[in-house]
């Protein structure tokens, strides 16, 4: 089983990376504490020396933070316009740094220093963000055909006897989860290929990235399927434990914030090995461009 | 039509009592009003047609020279009705679509004709094109004692996406649908000077004022529909060859009679001890059907111990499709509507608050006859008190409406927000009738700002003393028309009964401020100051010449001790207009805890303290019971604020970021 192969070669190869791994994770926290901090800032000032924050104790109290008024409005227009700006800038990150993590995730080509990870990064910084963008608008346009559109039409007939718009829904997503799994690949092809050539071209890349994921769908897909669900699962195992968990000291605080930091990072090392992993099953076949393949 | 003498009112209650033996064995109200329907279905057309037996019996002392009729149905006639008006909608562009009633014919008892002596009157506003009242004048006066009695042939259009009422596709839900006797109070009944019918139009926001009467249905429908009701089936038989059926329903003491046809509905019952109690829902929700059942008997057990008994046996409540939503919680006594969606999440307890909440108006406007018209708050705010209490009495404390690992909503949190946080909080008081709020705040000022003096009220005088209030408001009022000065009276009686006059000779002052008055309550604790003293001063400790120096074990100077001394201020403020008693919470630094109690008169209060502890921190109504407070930040300050939850909220949300930016990009 080729995508096993895969597996362990991409596991090892995101470890090898990990350098990559945590400069992604560094600017990951340099921009979320550009919006997080100003709005700790307002939250303290908000509370000033008020004992409410008793009633914060075991999590969001929303008479407490409905109290804070004026300085509630301008902290939810704050952070609705600067997550807004910060998935922009996340966007641009991962078109940017992903060229370098991709590069040094490729095979025999693993003591990549800083500087040649930044110098990867803006060589593909383009072609990787054409790629995203394609790929992204694909997934939204494709969920809106898939789960959107029958399910509206469906939702108008709900409750009628013996019918429900329930089950259109649950087919719906069980397949654009499939396309989804489908295109992610496409795009982590097309970046493996990219990282390959001398040449960019990113429409090239699309094509070749589509051929691959096609082409070798059988070995692919449960890869890609594994990867994604253990990754998903660390997510929300990760999130329940940071939700879940209540320190009640600052140096409890100090340790969450640790924690969940650490586990973020594992994060972006799974995501490394997606990666990595789809770089190793692109080498393990003759590595030619699209359009050869397909001639 | 009408009769002089005994003689009617005596067949009219010989009619009564032999009816009433069906459900109860004693008739629960007066039983001024009664009506017989008998109706038809026409789902081709959407229409209701048939005709109506009822009658009024004059039971003041006075003669009456007219009857006023509700017409509810024509609100949907035209766009410039009343209820458009101020709803700013309109019926609808297609016949189809709209609403009316029409009087085929109007007899009285003798076959007399007296459409001729109809007509359309605006009594709220004047408007000429409403026609939602009906003022019959009859050719002779109605006696004391004597009995009107009326035969009406008519024809009810229903609308179409339900308002309340109406059809949306095979859909039904009829209601306010037959010509229905207003109520003819006497001078003096509920602070009137002068006697006469209160029959108000048709409002966006309010339906509800009427005798309790007794209603004998027969309604034919096709046979594949499936009826619900506010009274109880009889019987069933086959109406015709065309496929049609007959159910024959029979409701007593309920203010109005509301019913609903679909094929679809799933029908499920249960019983609580004597109640039995019919759901009807679309088979889709068939999920729901443990979770509505459990709402409905929570209600009806922390109500009957707490308030009073539910009297009647029977009980059918909707769980409308999703096509018919727009008939969803509304309230018609012994029938409610509840309100969900197909697979509700359990940690969502919108459908058990919307049970909890119509259901809660079996008792206030169904027992406790209130006039919604004209005060709403004693409808809607009184039922979302209950409803909040008992949502958070069932469901937790802090999770009445929202139970998420992540989110926990109580429900008196959502009453209490929705006022604080309105802009419009001190546009007009409680004490206006329902069309006369400001736009956009009927809902804000009768729900919420009633249910959060409420529980303000039961802040100051307990739990227990505001369950006593209730008792004894049921046992008082119950299958008759009590209004806003009758409950203050009940309230001002209990307090004084159980507190004696801890609380003044009565709670008007309460009341003025909160029911009849628009200011805001806002108590915070401004500052608070440590001075060291020097030996000379510690000497001449005592009474200051400030407002109150107060004592206690912490601030007893010990012979010898050759600790520091400090005299401590702390000043609240009452930043609003309303004034309530309120308590404050003076903890020092050694662990002593000092509790005042403030009157909340003057606008502001210094307290000082001399002794070895600093003040550490001073909350002004620690328990937050006075929910009236729009804000509850500024009644604490410490020295030393807790920063870690903020903290802790902070490395959470940080971390919702990264985990979801990670997730969405490629």
């Amino acid at each position: 089983m080729k995508f096993f192969k895969a597996l362990v070669s991409g596991a090892i190869r995101s470890i090898k990376a990990y350098k990559g791994v945590i400069i992604i994770w560094f600017v990951y926290l340099l921009f979320v504490s550009m919006l997080t901090i100003p709005l700790k800032g307002s939250l303290k000032a908000g509370f000033g020396s008020s004992m409410i924050t008793e009633l914060l104790k075991n999590g969001i109290n929303i008479e407490v933070f409905s109290d804070l008024e004026v300085h509630l409005e301008s902290m939810t227009s704050y952070l609705s316009s600067g997550i807004l700006f910060l998935l922009f800038l996340t966007i641009l990150m991962n078109a940017f740094l992903g060229g370098g993590l991709f590069n040094s995730l490729k095979g025999g080509d693993t003591n990549l220093t800083v500087s040649e990870f930044f110098r990867s990064s803006a060589r593909y910084f383009w072609s990787f963000l054409v790629v995203t963008v394609l790929v992204s608008l694909m997934m939204i346009f494709l969920g809106i055909f898939i789960i959107g559109i029958p399910f509206g039409i469906a939702f108008g007939g709900s409750n009628s006897p013996g019918t429900s718009s329930f089950p259109i829904l649950f087919i719906g997503i069980i397949i654009y989860l499939i396309v989804l799994l489908s295109l992610l690949l496409v795009a982590d092809y097309a970046r493996a290929w990219l990282v390959t050539r001398e040449k960019l071209s990113c429409f090239k890349a699309l094509g070749f990235g589509f051929s691959r994921t096609f082409g070798f769908y059988l070995s692919s897909f449960p890869m890609m399927l594994i990867l994604v669900v253990i990754i998903m699962l660390f997510a929300w195992l990760s999130m329940r434990l940071i939700g879940l968990w209540i320190p009640a000291t600052g140096a409890g605080a100090l340790l969450l914030f640790i924690v969940s930091q650490v586990l973020f990072f594992g994060k972006l090392l799974l995501k490394a090995w997606r990666y990595g992993s789809v770089s190793a099953l692109m080498e393990m076949h003759p590595l030619k461009p699209a359009k050869e393949e397909e001639g | 039509m009408k009769r002089t003498g005994k003689l009617c009112i005596v067949l009219a209650f010989v009619t009564v009592a032999v009816h009433a033996q069906i459900i109860n064995p004693e008739p629960l109200s007066q039983r001024l009003t009664d009506y017989i329907l008998d109706v038809r279905l026409n789902t081709e057309s959407k229409t209701v047609s048939g005709s109506m037996e009822a009658f009024w019996v004059n039971f003041t002392s006075e003669e009456v020279p007219d009857v006023r009729l509700h017409m509810y149905m024509n609100a949907f006639r035209n766009r410039n009705s009343t209820f458009y008006r101020e709803s700013g909608g309109s019926p609808g562009s297609r016949a189809i679509d709209r609403g009316w009633i029409d009087i085929i014919s109007f007899t009285d008892r003798e076959g007399n004709d007296l459409l001729p002596e109809a007509k359309y009157i605006s009594p709220d506003d004047g408007n000429p094109d409403d026609s939602t009242v009906l003022q019959v004048i009859l050719p002779e006066p109605v006696k004391p004692g004597d009995t009107v009695f009326i035969n009406v042939e008519f024809e009810t259009k229903l609308p179409s996406s339900i308002r309340r009422t109406g059809y949306t596709d095979d859909f039904y839900f009829v209601a306010q649908w037959f010509p229905k006797f207003g109520v003819y109070e006497p001078a003096g009944m509920r602070e009137r000077t002068e006697s006469g019918w209160n029959c108000h139009q048709f409002h966006r926001n309010s339906e509800f004022y009427a005798n309790h009467s007794v209603y004998d249905v027969k309604i034919t429908v096709p046979e594949d529909y499936v009826v619900g009701s506010g009274g109880m089936f009889l019987n069933e038989t086959v109406a015709d060859a065309e496929g049609n059926k007959t159910l024959t329903i029979r409701a007593e003491d309920i203010v109005d009679f509301a019913w609903t046809a679909w094929p679809g509905y799933s029908v499920y019952t249960d019983k609580w001890n004597h109640v039995n109690i019919t759901l009807l829902l679309p088979e889709v929700r068939k999920d729901q059907v443990e979770r509505q059942f459990v709402a409905v008997k929570n209600a009806l057990e922390y109500l009957t111990e707490n308030v009073g008994p539910f009297p009647w046996p029977h009980l059918t409540f909707v769980d409308p499709p999703t096509i018919g939503s727009g008939a969803g919680g509304m309230e018609y006594t012994t029938l409610f509507t509840s309100a969900s969606a197909n697979r509700m999440p359990e940690c969502l307890h919108m459908p058990e608050m919307v049970t909890v909440h119509e259901f809660g108006h079996s008792y206030f406007m169904g027992i406790l006859a209130t006039n919604e018209f004209e005060e709403p708050w004693m409808d809607e705010g009184i039922n979302s008190f209950w409803e909040a209490r008992i949502m958070d009495h069932y469901w937790g404390e802090n999770s009445g409406l929202i139970d998420h690992p992540l989110l926990k909503v109580p429900d008196k949190s959502y009453s209490r927000l929705s006022y604080v946080r309105s802009d419009n909080r001190q546009l007009a008081s409680n004490d206006e009738y329902s069309w006369n709020y400001p736009r956009g705040t009927y809902g804000m000022m009768s729900y919420h700002k009633a249910t959060t003096w409420l529980y303000t009220l039961m802040g100051i005088v307990g739990e227990e003393t505001i369950n006593e209030i209730f008792k004894e408001y049921y046992k008082r009022w119950a299958f008759r028309h009590p209004c806003t000065s009758d409950f203050i009276e009940v309230v001002n009686d209990i307090v004084i009964k159980i507190h004696g006059d801890k609380f003044g000779p009565d709670m008007n002052w309460f009341f003025d401020q909160v029911l009849y008055g628009t200011g805001i309550c806002d108590y915070k604790v401004n500052s608070f100051r440590n001075i060291e003293l020097r030996d000379d001063e510690v000497n001449n400790s005592g009474k200051d010449s400030l407002n109150l120096t107060a004592e206690s074990d912490s601030t007893e100077k010990t012979p010898g001790d050759e600790e520091l001394q400090y005299r401590s201020i702390v000043q609240v403020e009452r930043a609003g207009e309303v004034m309530l008693p309120v308590d404050i919470l003076v903890h020092f630094e050694n662990g002593n805890e000092v509790t005042e109690t403030w009157d909340g008169l003057a606008r502001y209060m210094d307290y000082t303290y001399e002794g070895k502890g600093k003040v550490e921190w001073v909350k002004i109504d620690p328990e937050y019971k006075l929910r009236m407070d729009v804000n509850f930040i500024n009644n604490s300050l410490t020295a030393d604020p807790d920063r870690v939850p903020v903290r802790n909220i902070m490395n959470k949300l940080m971390s919702a970021i990264e985990f979801c930016l990670s997730c969405i990009t490629l």
